[in-house]
């Protein structure tokens, strides 16, 4: 009797949460598309830009590093970019998400953890619909196969849980530290510039190469251009590489924000 | 049949002096060996407290004693740092109404937002939404973003969407009645239908005759500490005489 009844209410929460998500994302993505009438497809225009700017003044010079075709340095470029845009636009938006429902979270009882997570989950929506067909047709015309199709979840995965653990993170420490935007805005630099997304990694000097792998995007870009560009099978390798990056990353996030979430209401 | 208990709550918070932090400062101050741990502050003192249901408690003394406070450890907005609390049944707070809504997107999906926040499923919320409308009396405005709603009609909305339902434990903080004249009314109206309908209501007010008709049991607190605790009556004058002393 007293199982069912903790059953009961383990459930009820889990549906409340699952409701809480649900109208707080498609808060997230109405405020965001509200009058735009591209919608979602605004968010791949940035990464088609950029790409069109580093084909511009990078194409020629790098091209011998991608087998003499500026084609592939161009998709290269292209699924650097979105995987850093995704990261960057998630793990920002997550930051303020706790600071930003303050006033809320002291009138009523809610889940801290909802609202980073709403937002990371906006992106993965906003991503689904909008980059993944495109990176789906790309590697679908690469690889003539439907398997590197599917593979193509792995490392997009990896990305997610890199992004929520990321995102636990920084916005517990905002809560704390109100000037952390600027020193984020700072990181989310470091990491984009240390992931090779507009340069090839083989012009990295030996000496600096070890601190690059530090980088957590690194394995998740890696495996995401061997199964969108290389035209062979998925290497099952690099897919657990990024997904132990995604693991590792998540749970040193999560453990963070579960552990200092009782103090915030002092905070907010 | 008790409904809330809480037993030698107590709550410590960082103090409001606390409030400038940055990575900047702290990091400075920990190389310089500055660093202290932050100042706490005793908000709540050992509060026992039992209610039966149907009671309705007004809880009274000056700002910053602890009132909210209290509120918000019965809403399980804040956890006690010592104590228990428990509580049976759902509680509908009424803390400045409005708190919950996004001025970008509409009224429709505000009243949804809100309703789930509030602990409403959306299957719920879908169908109160005629009645809702309807009381605030904002059916020509389904589609209109709150933004471009005026002041008064947001409090409105609010104040709807909260008590469009009848809740087991109902919260007032200081609001009681929104927009104009005629609105005030019905407001009234739905605040006395709970008090009839055998709900719990616990009130804070500064209104010590409203405190004194309306409540049965009345709560004095005094630095975070429960001063008195008794009939309405007998709390409002305990309250007065120590005010007079001054």
């Amino acid at each position: 009797m007293i199982i069912s009844l903790k059953d009961n209410l383990t459930w009820l929460q889990v549906r409340r949460y699952w409701e809480l998500l649900h109208v707080l994302v498609s808060r997230n993505l109405k405020v965001r598309y509200r009058g735009s009438f591209l919608g979602v497809y605004w968010s791949l225009l940035n990464p088609l830009i950029m790409t069109g700017l580093y084909t511009a003044i990078f194409g020629a010079t790098f091209a011998s590093y991608y087998g003499n075709s500026i084609m592939n340095y161009v998709l290269a470029a292209f699924t650097g970019l979105v995987v850093i845009n995704f990261f960057s636009a998630c793990t920002s938006q997550a930051l303020s998400s706790v600071v930003g429902n303050g006033s809320l979270l002291n009138k009523i009882r809610l889940p801290v953890s909802v609202f980073p997570l709403s937002m990371i989950a906006a992106n993965v929506f906003q991503f689904a619909v909008g980059t993944f067909p495109l990176l789906a047709v790309m590697t679908f015309l690469n690889s003539k196969s439907l398997a590197n199709v599917l593979a193509l979840i792995f490392p997009f995965l990896a990305l997610v849980l890199v992004c929520t653990g990321i995102g636990f993170l920084v916005s517990a420490l905002y809560v704390f530290f109100r000037d952390l935007p600027y020193f984020y805005e700072l990181v989310v630099f470091v990491i984009w510039l240390s992931s090779p997304i507009f340069y090839p990694a083989a012009i990295v000097p030996k000496q600096v190469k070890p601190f690059l792998n530090l980088n957590p995007l690194s394995p998740i870009i890696e495996s995401l251009r061997q199964i969108t560009l290389s035209g062979s099978p998925p290497d099952l390798a690099l897919i657990w590489g990024a997904l132990l990056s995604g693991v590792i990353i998540l749970t040193l996030g999560w453990t963070c924000f579960h552990l200092w979430r009782h103090q915030f209401m002092d905070l907010l | 049949m008790e409904v809330i208990r809480l037993d030698n709550v107590s709550l410590w918070r960082r103090t409001q002096e606390e409030f400038s932090y940055d990575l900047k400062k702290t990091l400075l101050s920990v190389f310089e060996g500055k660093y202290r741990q932050p100042a706490k502050k005793l908000v709540l003192d050992k509060i026992n407290l039992v209610v039966k249901k149907g009671e309705k408690i007004g809880i009274i003394g000056a700002n910053g004693s602890g009132k909210s406070t209290l509120l918000k450890i019965i809403s399980g907005i804040l956890q006690p740092t010592t104590g228990s609390v428990r509580v049976r049944g759902q509680i509908a707070p009424l803390i400045e109404l409005g708190a919950g809504f996004d001025a970008e997107i509409s009224v429709i999906d505000n009243i949804l937002l809100y309703g789930v926040l509030l602990g409403f499923s959306r299957a719920e919320m879908q169908q109160r939404i005629q009645s809702i409308l309807e009381f605030a009396e904002l059916q020509d405005y389904t589609f209109v973003p709150v933004k471009g709603l005026s002041s008064g009609m947001v409090a409105r909305l609010g104040f709807a969407i909260a008590t469009d339902i009848q809740p087991d434990i109902l919260i007032l903080d200081e609001v009681l009645s929104v927009g104009d004249e005629s609105f005030k009314n019905k407001c009234k109206q739905r605040i006395d239908n709970f008090w009839d309908a055998n709900a719990t209501v616990l009130v804070v007010s500064h209104d010590l005759s409203f405190v004194q008709q309306s409540c049965v049991r009345g709560i004095w607190l005094d630095h975070g500490q429960l001063r008195f605790m008794g009939n309405a009556n007998e709390t409002v004058d305990c309250y007065l005489k120590s005010l007079n002393k001054l």
